[in-house]
């Protein structure tokens, strides 16, 4: 494609891209359909590590049924994986379009683009809803037993939490896959006299009005403002759901405000550094050089590491303050997750969340490349990986049968090992996840072209006193 | 965002040193004024200590009332300067410009003001040297083998705090300095010779800059972590105190925080509006100043309002009955109800429905109003934090009372919000409230480009 050289001197060299928005159209709806082989071998590796996953989950199912949900806290810490970074993806790109931040122009339909990862969510979450006890304690009360449980639907609404927690989960999915549309509209519209066979279909299908006059312009921004901010209430809410509901009140005892702050935070940091790698793979293997200057890595880079910060600050407050009050109730939940049952994992969940991605991130050179943000990236994941199965697979397993109505946990439960049939389902939803998202970036442009397009009216390369600098428009 | 006309060099040194090169006429009444307050609450404070804490409204179970209250509402206050200035900066947000220095100084004076009150509350003043210091010529607790307990949070604060003001007070003057050079250039006598000392041999070379730039920078990012260590520390006063049920959350620490950049940030928009209007800085500190203040404020009491939620919800989720009586205390109970819905309508509702509308961010009076609300409501909530919470510590009805601030209380608290009018306007006299460099370093980077037919606004960024 025409593009120019990248721009910027010393320490800032390369750091800025000027695409041509004149081929820019054609250029990436030939990268949308091209299958270089590595790319199908990844769909191929991660189609299998998908099917060992149904397997799993049908071995699961067969051997331990859906009446107890300690066999399933595996499966249920891959839910919350995927759901952390898919549910958290479509946020980053609607946060910096409402900051009008520049450089994030190229990650926009990276981001997006995970809502359609979002419909695996969804279909995994089914069988949680089963899985999920009831409030209500089943048996006689006894002495040092709750007749209600603790959770954050106290007594009602009826449906609760179960039909609840679906309604939230689907409407969560469905928000974010209207984002999407609405955003890759314009690119589908400008992408379907190009494209043949399906994709022409779909583009038609999704794009059929849209002709790109002054009112449709206004109408996206409004839709697009709109529905993220929809979006970010639902999110919020549905993070405080999930891991009230599947963590902290199935942990008798385990009151602590600050969990879904976590969570959300968590969630923010893994969708960010999984857009970062995804962003690393596009620069470096897929021909979007031309798009993605390091200026975009940069500013991410900052954002991850501030995310970073907030995510041991409020796994300190949280510490500290269970720890200070010398409670048993609330010493035993620490032993539990942090100090003794888990620590193990908690301390790689600590380096991996905390300790690596920010002596990786807080170096000006290694931000200011393309593979330093993005190695954090893999590390964050990594590290959301062991939280969640710190969390999960704790909570599954700290109360079974009646004890999950008991006021508070009196023993700390031993740690449970994964089998065979949990390895599959890991490595399979995993596989699912990145299979989905491959194959979602064949359907729509993984650049958001109109973004990019008037990024290029913006930015412009000038000359200031002696030297060449970046011209940012600003406009409102 | 650039409105305004382009500025000259000697129009912003002209217009911006007017408020320490000519005073205006209402000058000194105002400081009259603020400064015969500030000597009846000092009066007052000098009664109570000399009567003891039975002229003030504390007793058993409520022991902390309005001075602790106030304590964390200027320690929250003094947030504002950091999450401008720095964190702006960091940002490289363009409209922070004329902010900084206003927020930056009325960290340090809220910071001032805060630690009088702790002092005040202790009703014998001179024994907090007991906090630190156990040495022989300090006989009393030494004799009786009492020893600091540094590990309470109560020790934490100090520390905390002063840490803040003194790396605050070396943020002031780091940026400081290029305009103490101009004031230097511009003034004689003994006032020549002081600012020529306070510029430090400033001739604003380029390794000065450089110097200046780097050292502002670095410290921006060293202060970040003790502004959040600070009301984190503020926080934890409550939340490690296990007996007060609705004090020990774990979410204290960042609500607070985020609680303090709320205030402290509205305060700050107050403070730019009333300097607009008194020294007549309409070129400065513009509509689109405040209108991205009010933006910012937008997202910050919704992050404020998420944690509230989260502190309540998990407040009823634990179902233990001496948590339920503080919270049915809080939000049953009259005048407590009253209060916390005047609270939650202050803080959130009633300014985010006002910043909603771009029109209503523009307008200065209404915008004033938004600000007045927020720090009404801050804090109305320390005060519902800490009240109830003391009211209902004991589980058994029969040790349950309440509290009634005295007049004493009240005349102490109208003082500190009297001291900080009088420090900030003192100040103004002394140094420019909005930095003279930082104004010329946007002119200097403003350009404009052209889209199609129409010419933008745009700015040079080297990074």
């Amino acid at each position: 494609m025409a593009v120019t050289e990248p721009k910027g001197h010393g320490q800032h060299a390369g750091m800025w891209v000027f695409p041509d928005a004149a081929v820019m159209t054609q250029d990436v709806g030939e990268k949308t359909k091209a299958m270089p082989r590595p790319f199908t071998t990844a769909l191929a590796v991660t189609g299998i590590f998908f099917i060992l996953g149904i397997v799993g989950f049908i071995a699961r199912a067969v051997d331990d049924g859906f009446d107890d949900i300690a066999p399933w806290g595996y499966y249920m810490a891959i839910f919350s994986m995927v759901f952390m970074v898919t549910s958290g993806a479509p946020l980053v790109a609607l946060a910096f379009r409402f900051t009008k931040s520049h450089w994030r122009r190229p990650l926009s339909r990276v981001a997006e683009l995970f809502s359609i990862v979002g419909i695996l969510n969804l279909l995994m979450f089914i069988p949680l809803m089963f899985l999920l006890p009831g409030i209500a304690n089943p048996d006689a009360v006894i002495e040092g037993e709750l007749a209600v449980r603790r959770t954050i639907w106290f007594e009602g609404p009826i449906g609760a939490p179960h039909a609840w927690d679906l309604v939230g989960v689907a409407f969560l999915t469905i928000t974010s896959l209207t984002i999407l549309w609405i955003s890759a509209k314009p690119d589908m519209a400008e992408c379907r006299d190009t494209a043949t066979g399906f994709r022409r279909w779909l583009y038609n299908y999704l794009a059929g009005n849209w002709y790109g006059t002054k009112r449709q312009w206004n109408a996206q921004k409004a839709g697009l403002a709109l529905l993220g901010a929809f979006y970010f209430m639902t999110l919020i809410f549905m993070h405080f759901v999930i891991s009230s509901d599947y963590a902290q009140s199935l942990i008798p005892g385990w009151k602590d405000s600050i969990f879904p702050v976590i969570y959300t935070i968590t969630s923010l940091q893994m969708s960010l550094g999984a857009i970062l790698v995804v962003l690393f793979i596009m620069r470096r293997w897929g021909g979007y050089e031309g798009y993605i200057g390091k200026s975009t890595f940069w500013s991410a880079s900052k954002v991850l590491l501030g995310v970073t910060l907030l995510w041991v600050y409020h796994l300190f407050a949280f510490f500290i303050t269970f720890w200070y009050g010398r409670l048993e109730i609330e010493q035993n939940v620490i032993k539990y997750l942090v100090t003794d049952t888990y620590a193990i994992i908690f301390l790689l969940n600590l380096i991996f969340s905390f300790a690596a991605p920010f002596a990786v991130l807080l170096w000006n050179p290694v931000r200011r490349s393309a593979w330093g943000p993005a190695l954090a990236g893999v590390l964050v994941l990594f590290g959301g990986l062991m939280f969640n199965i710190r969390i999960f697979v704790g909570s599954a397993n700290a109360a079974p049968g009646a004890e999950l109505y008991k006021a508070f946990m009196e023993h700390v439960p031993a740690p449970v090992y994964p089998d065979i049939w949990d390895v599959f389902m890991v490595v399979g939803g995993l596989g699912a996840a990145v299979f989905l998202y491959l194959a979602a970036t064949k359907l729509m442009p993984l650049i958001s072209i109109w973004e990019v397009k008037e990024g290029t009216l913006y930015q412009k390369w000038g000359k200031f006193i002696r030297g060449e600098y970046l011209i940012l428009g600003k406009p409102e | 965002m650039q409105e305004g006309t382009p500025l000259q060099s000697r129009q912003v040194n002209r217009e911006l040193l007017v408020s320490i090169l000519n005073s205006p006429k209402w000058f000194f009444g105002a400081l009259s004024v603020l400064g015969f307050i500030v000597l009846v609450a000092m009066s007052t404070a000098g009664f109570m200590i000399n009567q003891g804490f039975g002229v003030t409204g504390l007793n058993r179970p409520v022991m902390w009332g309005f001075f602790i209250t106030n304590f964390v509402f200027w320690i929250g206050i003094s947030h504002a300067g950091v999450m401008l200035s720095a964190i702006l900066r960091l940002s490289k947000a363009e409209w922070r410009r004329p902010a900084t220095r206003a927020a930056e100084i009325l960290t340090v004076f809220s910071l001032m003001t805060a630690m009088t009150m702790p002092l005040i509350h202790t009703g014998r003043p001179w024994r907090t040297v007991y906090w630190i210091y156990t040495l022989p010529f300090v006989p009393y607790d030494y004799a009786r083998g009492i020893w600091p307990n540094i590990r309470t949070p109560l020790v934490w604060d100090p520390s905390a705090v002063y840490t803040y003001l003194t790396s605050s007070i070396l943020f002031v003057m780091i940026a400081l300095i290029p305009d103490f050079a101009v004031l230097r250039d511009r003034t004689t006598g003994i006032s020549h010779r002081i600012y020529g000392m306070l510029a430090m041999g400033w001739q604003g070379n380029a390794r000065q800059w450089k110097l200046q730039i780097i050292a502002g920078v670095l410290l921006s990012a060293l202060i970040l972590p003790v502004f959040v260590s600070v009301h984190s520390i503020v926080s934890w006063d409550f939340g490690m105190a296990v007996s007060v049920k609705s004090w020990h959350s774990t979410i204290f620490a960042p609500y607070f925080v985020v609680g303090a950049v709320h205030s402290g940030v509205s305060a700050v928009a107050f403070v730019l509006i009333i300097l607009r209007y008194i020294y007549g800085w309409q070129n400065y500190i513009r509509h689109e100043h405040i209108d991205a203040l009010a933006r910012l404020l937008i997202v910050v009491a919704t992050g404020w309002f998420y944690f509230f939620v989260m502190e309540v919800v998990f407040g009823f989720y634990g179902r233990e009955a001496d948590e339920i009586a503080v919270r049915n205390y809080q939000f049953m109970i009259s005048p407590w109800n009253i209060w916390m819905m005047i609270f939650v309508g202050l803080t959130y509702f009633a300014p985010v429905a006002i910043w909603l509308s771009r029109p209503a961010r523009r307008n200065l009076w209404i915008m004033s109003l938004a600000c007045i609300f927020v720090n009404i409501g801050m804090w109305l909530e320390r005060f519902l934090i800490i009240v109830p919470g003391l009211a209902r510590k004991q589980l058994l009805t029969f040790d349950w009372y309440t509290y009634r601030p005295s007049s004493v209380e009240w005349i102490i608290i109208i003082g500190t919000f009297a001291l900080v009018s009088m420090l900030m306007l003192t100040i103004a006299r002394v140094v420019p409230l909005i930095p003279l460099y930082d104004i010329k370093e946007g002119e200097i980077l403003r350009t404009e480009i052209k889209i199609g037919r129409v010419t933008v606004p745009a700015v040079f960024r080297e990074d």
